[in-house]
């Protein structure tokens, strides 16, 4: 045929090299990894022992339990506080929504990494007066936030700090997206701005909820940043969070074999919590496509010719 | 919350939207809009200030309150000759890193994007199917893999081993691939044929500058990404002449907890860590806006 039919591919082939070498074949490697072990100085294959050892490794699932309450409180700080300011800036009733648009989603811009140092500081007692105050419930006692008990909020506090004003960007855009005759025509049905939100902005903001929810549950799974650096300033468990333990693994105990089928595992139970989660959130909608099809099978069975029926 | 109960009997009370219920109304939430904002400076602000207290200072003074000795230039001759002197080489690190990896990510993840966008060809759509299925893998599931074949390929502890994993991205081809089909016009190209030109003459003459506005903002997510990035280097890193800024400054925090380690290094990190966010924050206004579009378009479409 012409002569530029080879063109796509060789735009492609940079990436797709790339891509091979660097998801596809490490992808498959880790799981030909995990099938092995190493006993007495060999390597041996193992079959799915690693799993199974896994699956039963208390270390592996507290961890595991640790992030998915941690998913649960971050989900409803992060995307509550990202929404609720997001609904602020599209209604009337603010001023200088630059501004704040920018201060909100300007964490964005401070790396991980540097966000959990400067809490992690801001965190000891000495430094933040905010703290005292929090010590006056607990009958004076000093506070320390990064204690055992509290490290988990601590973090949540970072999380929030760090992703609330992405999350707001993200709604806030989806916002404007939408068609402002549909807010004077509700307007003019004697809405105000805060039944406007709720009733109307909120249901339309859906399928950017779900997105945002899903990539929430897929980044609370891979905590680990935070994590690992407050580690240098108090005390985390190895296996605080199940990326933390796969590090460890890896890193510290060297055992790359069952890191490499904890890292797996770790991938599948984050691909079951998002799929329960859509299926849940789908319900309704589920429900909705069920009817709708009774009723078509129902009418063809009459014999009307009106399948097309809206529901 | 209380703040969203008050602002909604206000506006019944009012019932109407007259202007007074409206100014009410907006001043309850500017306040609060105000105290959020606070909550999101508290930190940087902080860190503006500290940066130019003295080590002994920064604990036995308020954390607001203004240095009373200037301990700036003190600051910054320690984080630059503290642990070996390396803070300034990190900082060029993090430049090399940020900026080979966006311009290149950039053009090998548009090329892909333009021919999936814009080409009709046999392996399209296992292309696009696998980019996809990839999406869903999370990042974690690759750590292991990916240091095993930096090593494998001895880029061991050398810039290219850092680099080179994060050139191709599916997200990277997923976004611009949207975008490219969007943005670009079929005949752009069929006008560009007609007169003559070959495939990559449209691509280089026509396409990119049509398709400047979204590769900018792949660049500038594709840079921050980078410039934040920490586990990768941290796994595939182990000298200190080639380390990030993040990876750095993780390194003298564990100073501050070990044993034998001499002064914590309060002063230095402070200073070090607001050095590293500086010129990202200063050009955060100025990049807001093509970040946001970009972000909107690699999410809507999910």
């Amino acid at each position: 045929m012409r002569k530029g039919r080879l063109v796509p591919y060789t735009m492609l082939a940079p990436f797709f090299i790339l891509f091979l070498g660097f998801f596809v074949y490490p992808f498959f490697y880790a799981f030909y990894l995990s099938m092995y072990a190493t006993r007495m100085g060999a390597n041996q294959f193992v079959g799915l022992n690693n799993y199974l050892i896994a699956l039963t490794d208390s270390e592996f699932w507290h961890s595991i339990t640790t992030v998915l309450y941690f998913g649960v409180l971050q989900a409803v700080s992060v995307l509550l506080v990202g929404l609720i300011l997001a609904l602020f800036l599209d209604s009337s009733l603010v001023k200088g929504k630059a501004f704040f648009r920018l201060v909100y989603f300007l964490p964005y811009a401070v790396p991980g990494v540097i966000a959990a140092l400067m809490w992690g500081f801001l965190y000891s007692p000495q430094l933040d007066p905010l703290l005292r105050v929090f010590s006056l419930f607990d009958a004076g006692k000093p506070v320390n936030v990064l204690s055992s008990s509290s490290l988990l909020y601590s973090i949540v506090n970072i999380v929030t700090w760090e992703w609330a004003g992405y999350n707001m960007t993200l709604y806030f855009a989806a916002l404007t997206a939408l068609p402002i005759e549909l807010y004077e025509a509700a307007k003019i049905d004697g809405c105000n701005e805060w039944r406007l939100a709720v009733l109307i902005k909120v249901p339309l903001l859906r399928p950017m909820i779900l997105f945002t929810s899903i990539l929430s549950i897929i980044g609370s799974m891979q905590l680990f940043n935070e994590p690992f650096i407050l580690s240098n300033l108090t005390a985390v468990p190895p296996n605080y969070t199940p990326n933390l333990y796969i590090y460890n693994m890896a890193f510290s105990y060297g055992n790359l074999n069952y890191s490499a089928a904890l890292s797996f595992l770790l991938a599948f139970v984050t691909f079951v919590a998002s799929m329960l989660f859509l299926y849940f959130t789908s319900g309704e909608q589920r429900r909705e496509k069920r009817a709708a099809r009774k009723q078509r099978k129902a009418m063809r069975q009459l014999g009307t010719e009106k399948v097309g029926i809206q529901s | 919350m209380s703040a969203n109960v008050g602002v909604n009997q206000l506006q019944r009370r009012n019932h109407s939207r007259t202007n007074v219920g409206r100014k009410a109304g907006t001043t309850i939430i500017t306040i609060v809009m105000i105290f959020v904002a606070a909550y999101f400076l508290l930190p940087l602000v902080w860190l503006l200030i500290s940066t130019t207290k003295t080590g002994s200072e920064l604990f036995n003074t308020p954390m607001l309150a203004l240095p009373k000795h200037i301990g700036l230039f003190a600051n910054l001759k320690l984080v630059s000759t503290y642990h070996g002197g390396y803070f300034w080489r990190w900082y060029l690190n993090s430049a090399i890193y940020a900026t080979v990896t966006s311009v290149l990510s950039t053009v090998i993840c548009s090329l892909a994007g333009y021919a999936l966008a814009k080409y009709r060809f046999r392996a399209r759509q296992f292309v696009f199917g696998m980019i996809l299925a990839s999406l869903l893998v999370p990042a974690a599931a690759l750590t292991v893999p990916t240091f095993l074949m930096v090593k494998f390929l001895g880029l061991m502890n050398t810039y290219a081993g850092v680099i080179v994993p994060g050139l191709a991205t599916a997200f990277g081809v997923y976004f611009l691939s949207i975008y490219i089909g969007e943005a670009m016009p079929t005949e752009f190209m069929d006008s560009g044929r007609v007169d003559g030109a070959g495939e990559w003459q449209i691509f280089w003459r026509i396409a990119i500058p049509v398709l400047r506005p979204g590769m900018v903002t792949y660049l500038l997510i594709s840079f921050i990404g980078s410039w934040n990035n920490f586990f990768l280097p941290l796994l595939i890193l182990n000298s200190s002449a080639l380390y990030p800024l993040p990876l750095g400054l993780d390194v003298w925090s564990t100073y501050l907890t070990q044993a034998g380690a001499g002064v914590p290094p309060y002063a230095q990190i402070v200073t070090g860590s607001f050095l590293s966010i500086l010129p990202m924050v200063v050009l955060f206004p100025f990049l807001r806006k093509y970040i946001a579009s970009g972000m909107i378009t690699g999410g809507i479409k999910m």
